[in-house]
């Protein structure tokens, strides 16, 4: 699956996210009934391939449910284990899946944003990662997380042409290198194959 | 490999991975539970044997469950934390004696059988910590017992399982094994006969059957990510061999089950081990503490202030906000000036409740206020740090009320109320209240000194004259704001600090620059000394009646034309522009914009149309407040300066040549803004 450059749109990202509002176009949004279907869909998937994303179900209401998959990774900077826990969780706000995540060493301690920042994007210049990996409070369980901000996700998923078949995999697919989150190819087909 | 056959079999120890939630819980117990009992508590970790990273033994909030409820693909361990209730306890307990307590419990559950049972016994660890629940440190210290048996030596390199002819058989009979019982169990391979069976470890142990057992494998999950075993499976050696001390001497067959992403298990190992000697349980010693970051035997601390302190978790928040914007949109600001300058309001009043609480929402830390009043029935509506309770309790006074409230909302802010006086021009101080009044005098000028930014917010324009002349004798930034009924007027002082070296203003043609030294303060534009403007009054005058809007409105704008100042290069020296010109033909010149835009020296607005207008004006060499007379007069008389002042105003306006200046000219000065009565009354 392609990986567009995200950083290349950071010159126009503060305005796009104030002019979007106006716009009509027919975006990829998502309403919160498809993201749970499709939250469940990519969970069924993941059972199949015996991946280990997990439905967290806080309550009925929206958008109380989120995808969450968790890994150990090896930090860019140093040779430290690094536990990472992802949270695909819907905005109401930007009808967009949002990506979430929390990094802890081995001790517990968490990285902050400039830790994050080394770990994952060490190479990349530090304005264009302001705008777009940032801390934002998590909508279900209100406590400060890593985020990718959620402004400009419409457009990025409207790129791929055609709605594909799981929003939320073609999301996954686009955001998650950023932060060494790579799904399997088999998502992709498999979603194609249940069409 | 150096010689031959003689190889000993090393182990992957164990590393402790610990999820914040595991801190989060057991501060969470120690003070809703446990409180002062340091009674040991059973935990559950867990590891996996899929994908595995090093040789992890993982704990978090589940640890702390009645049951085991190890995550997917992962498998239980048993464990004990013995945390102490104070550092000095956690120090000197004597590590050998609880690491031999709990290796005699290990050896107890294998020597009974209840491993057989219950095989995750086997993968035993124990934590001993203390928790600091003040400061947020958690000092902690894993160990994973392990009886210091015989050496083991390797029959071969270690094998990888697909490189088995029948491999794929393995791999299916491990499969259909219930997962609870995928820890630790046996594989009975007997190649000839075509029958690959995985059997539970107590079905195979308790009868154990000589004749068959060079067809067993005994598997374990293995969390190593390594060439070596994980520790594990020394515990496993162990326990086979004192239940089977016929299998001492002989080959045995280990399989270390390690699946990859896609469940596969073709990278699992086989070590074909003999144990030469038989060990001697009667002194058996153990081993298990694990090593710290340095490699070296001890304990580990971690600081957990940055996601468990609610005062630390709000001032990332707070901080992080005003970064964004830093990051986003204005890269050049500086967050740093905000959170240094100290903050001295005159007034706790409306204006000084929601000037203080603009400050904080900038990110400013040093907050103090300063007014003699009690919070009355009145107040709460408009004063924002107060409440109801505070006018019922009948005697909380302002400064100190708002100190506490401000900290209430951002408690790693530094602020501190005084209830004083502000002695004023034109009332005598009768003899009986001198002395307070010099006390007062001394902290008014102390807190002055300490402080970088004044704000005058006081309910008469008497009470203003002495934090502007002080202002201008220790050389601070003063911002001013005072209100009328529907009008506002907000400004920043000039400045009495000398250019340093040629700063050379930009002269703009169409505008008119006042350098920041010679802009005026509240009182150049006045020929009257302040006298006693609550005299002659009637009640509207008196007290506050102002749209309620105006004060909020006046307070937002006085903190942030402090920030436009403090972000400027040059401060409060920083000149201000005007148009000169009133030809509506000409086009405006633009005013040269800093950071945040441009820097006015006022702000006068009204809400009847909503204006607001940007007047510059020259200091007055005559000011009452600010002018050179004044000043020297107070810089070499000192208290006894300020005394006749409060004696009579009259005395002002001698020192400085108004009273002349007055009788005079008194027709043509005339405020050309008249439209703008400023009664700069900001409460009762």
């Amino acid at each position: 699956m392609a990986i567009v450059n995200l950083l290349v749109f950071n010159h126009f990202w503060i305005g796009i996210c104030t002019s979007a509002n106006g716009k009509i176009v027919s975006m990829t949004t998502l309403t919160w009934p498809e993201f749970l279907y499709q939250a469940k869909q990519v969970l069924e998937i993941s059972n199949e391939l015996n991946d280990n994303w997990i439905l967290c179900e806080k309550d009925e209401q929206e958008p109380n449910s989120y995808l969450k998959y968790t890994q150990k990774i090896k930090g860019k900077a140093s040779e430290d284990l690094i536990s990472v826990e992802y949270h695909i969780v819907y905005s109401i706000s930007y009808q967009v899946p949002v990506l979430y995540f929390q990094a802890h060493r081995s001790d517990g301690s968490l990285l902050d944003l400039e830790a994050t920042w080394k770990t994952f994007l060490p190479d990349t210049s530090r304005s264009e990662l302001y705008q777009m990996l940032t801390q934002m409070e998590h909508p279900v369980l209100f406590r400060p997380f890593m985020a990718f901000h959620p402004c400009r996700t419409t457009e990025v998923l409207a790129q791929f042409g055609e709605p594909s078949e799981n929003v939320l995999i073609t999301f996954i697919s686009l955001y998650g290198p950023y932060v060494q989150l790579n799904l399997a190819n088999a998502y992709g087909l498999h979603s194609q194959i249940n069409k | 490999m150096s010689e031959g056959n003689a190889k000993i079999l090393q182990f992957a120890p164990f590393e402790s991975f610990v999820s914040p939630t595991f801190w989060h819980k057991l501060a969470e117990l120690k003070l809703d539970h446990d409180r002062l009992s340091d009674a040991k508590r059973s935990i559950f970790g867990h590891y996996t044997n899929r994908k595995a990273s090093r040789c992890l033994l993982e704990v978090d909030y589940s640890a702390y469950n009645s049951s085991a409820q190890p995550p997917k693909f992962s498998h239980g361990a048993v464990g004990t934390i013995y945390n102490k209730n104070t550092i000095e306890e956690f120090k000197a307990l004597d590590k050998t004696a609880l690491l031999a307590e709990e290796g005699k419990c290990l050896l107890d559950d294998m020597n009974s059988g209840r491993v057989l049972n219950d095989a995750s016994l086997l993968a035993r660890f124990f934590v001993l910590s203390f928790a600091d629940l003040k400061s947020h440190s958690y000092y902690y210290w894993f160990a994973f017992p392990c009886p210091l048996t015989p050496t083991l030596q390797l029959q071969c390199d270690a094998l990888c399982l697909k490189e088995l002819p029948n491999a794929r058989q393995y791999a299916e009979a491990i499969r259909l094994l219930p997962a609870d019982q995928q820890n630790f169990f046996v594989l009975y391979a007997n190649e000839q006969e075509n029958v690959w069976e995985a059997r539970s470890l107590s079905a195979v142990l308790t009868q154990f059957d000589e004749q068959q057992s060079q067809h067993y494998y005994y598997c374990f999950a293995d969390a190593s990510e390594y060439e070596n075993p994980s520790w594990l499976m020394r515990n496993y050696v162990a326990m086979l061999l004192q239940q089977c001390p016929s299998l001492v001497g002989r080959t045995l067959k280990f399989l270390g089950v390690r699946y990859d992403q896609q469940m596969q298990l073709d990278n699992s190992l086989i070590w074909q081990v003999v144990q030469a000697e038989s060990s001697c349980n009667e002194q058996l010693q153990f081993v298990g503490w694990e090593v710290n970051r340095n490699g070296k035997m001890g304990p580990r601390m971690v600081s957990m202030r940055d996601s468990m302190d609610p005062a630390k978790l709000a001032e990332n928040s707070i901080n992080l906000n005003l970064k964004l914007m830093k990051w986003r949109l204005v890269p050049d600001l500086n967050l740093d000036i905000m959170a240094q300058s100290k903050c001295l309001l005159f007034g706790a009043g409306t204006l000084g409740c929601a000037v203080a609480r603009n400050l904080l929402s900038w990110g400013f830390k040093h907050i103090t206020l300063l007014d003699n009043g009690k919070v009355g029935y009145s107040n709460p509506v408009r004063q924002s740090l107060y409440t109801h309770a505070d006018a019922v309790a009948g005697n909380r006074m302002k400064a100190t009320t708002a100190a506490t409230r401000l900290l209430d909302i951002n408690p790693s802010a530094v602020c501190h109320g005084h209830v004083l006086e502000i002695p004023m021009p034109g009332h005598t101080i009768g003899e009986a209240l001198r002395q307070q009044t010099e006390e007062h005098l001394q902290l008014i000028e102390q807190q002055v000194q300490q402080h970088d930014v004044i704000f005058l917010l006081t309910d008469s324009r008497e009470s203003r004259w002495l934090p502007t002349l002080l202002g201008a004798a220790q050389q601070k930034i003063v911002i001013n704001a005072a209100l009328g009924f529907d009008s506002y007027l907000v400004m920043r002082h000039g400045s009495t600090r000398q250019e340093v070296g040629d700063v050379g203003n930009k002269e703009i043609a169409g505008l008119k620059c006042i350098g920041g030294e010679q802009l005026g303060c509240y009182f150049c534009n006045d020929v009257t000394a302040p006298g006693n403007s609550l005299k002659d009054r009637t009640l509207d005058q008196q007290c506050t009646v102002t749209r309620p809007g105006v004060s909020n409105i006046a307070a937002s704008y006085a903190v942030e034309l402090l920030v436009a100042l403090l972000q400027h290069p040059q401060r409060d020296l920083a000149p201000a522009y005007y148009a000169n010109s009133r030809n509506q033909q000409q086009q405006q010149p633009q005013l040269p914009e800093g950071l945040l835009g441009i820097l006015p020296h006022s702000i006068r607005g009204m809400l009847c149309n909503y204006e607001n207008i940007l007047p510059a004006t020259q200091k007055f060499a005559q000011c009452i407040a600010c002018s050179k007379h004044v000043l020297d007069a107070y810089r070499e008389e000192g208290h006894a300066f300020l005394f006749k002042t409060f004696e009579t105003a009259k005395y002002l306006e001698d020192l400085t040549g108004i009273s002349e200046f007055k009788r005079l000219n008194s027709e043509i000065i005339d405020f050309d803004d008249d439209k703008f009565d400023f009664s700069e009354d900001d409460e009762d």
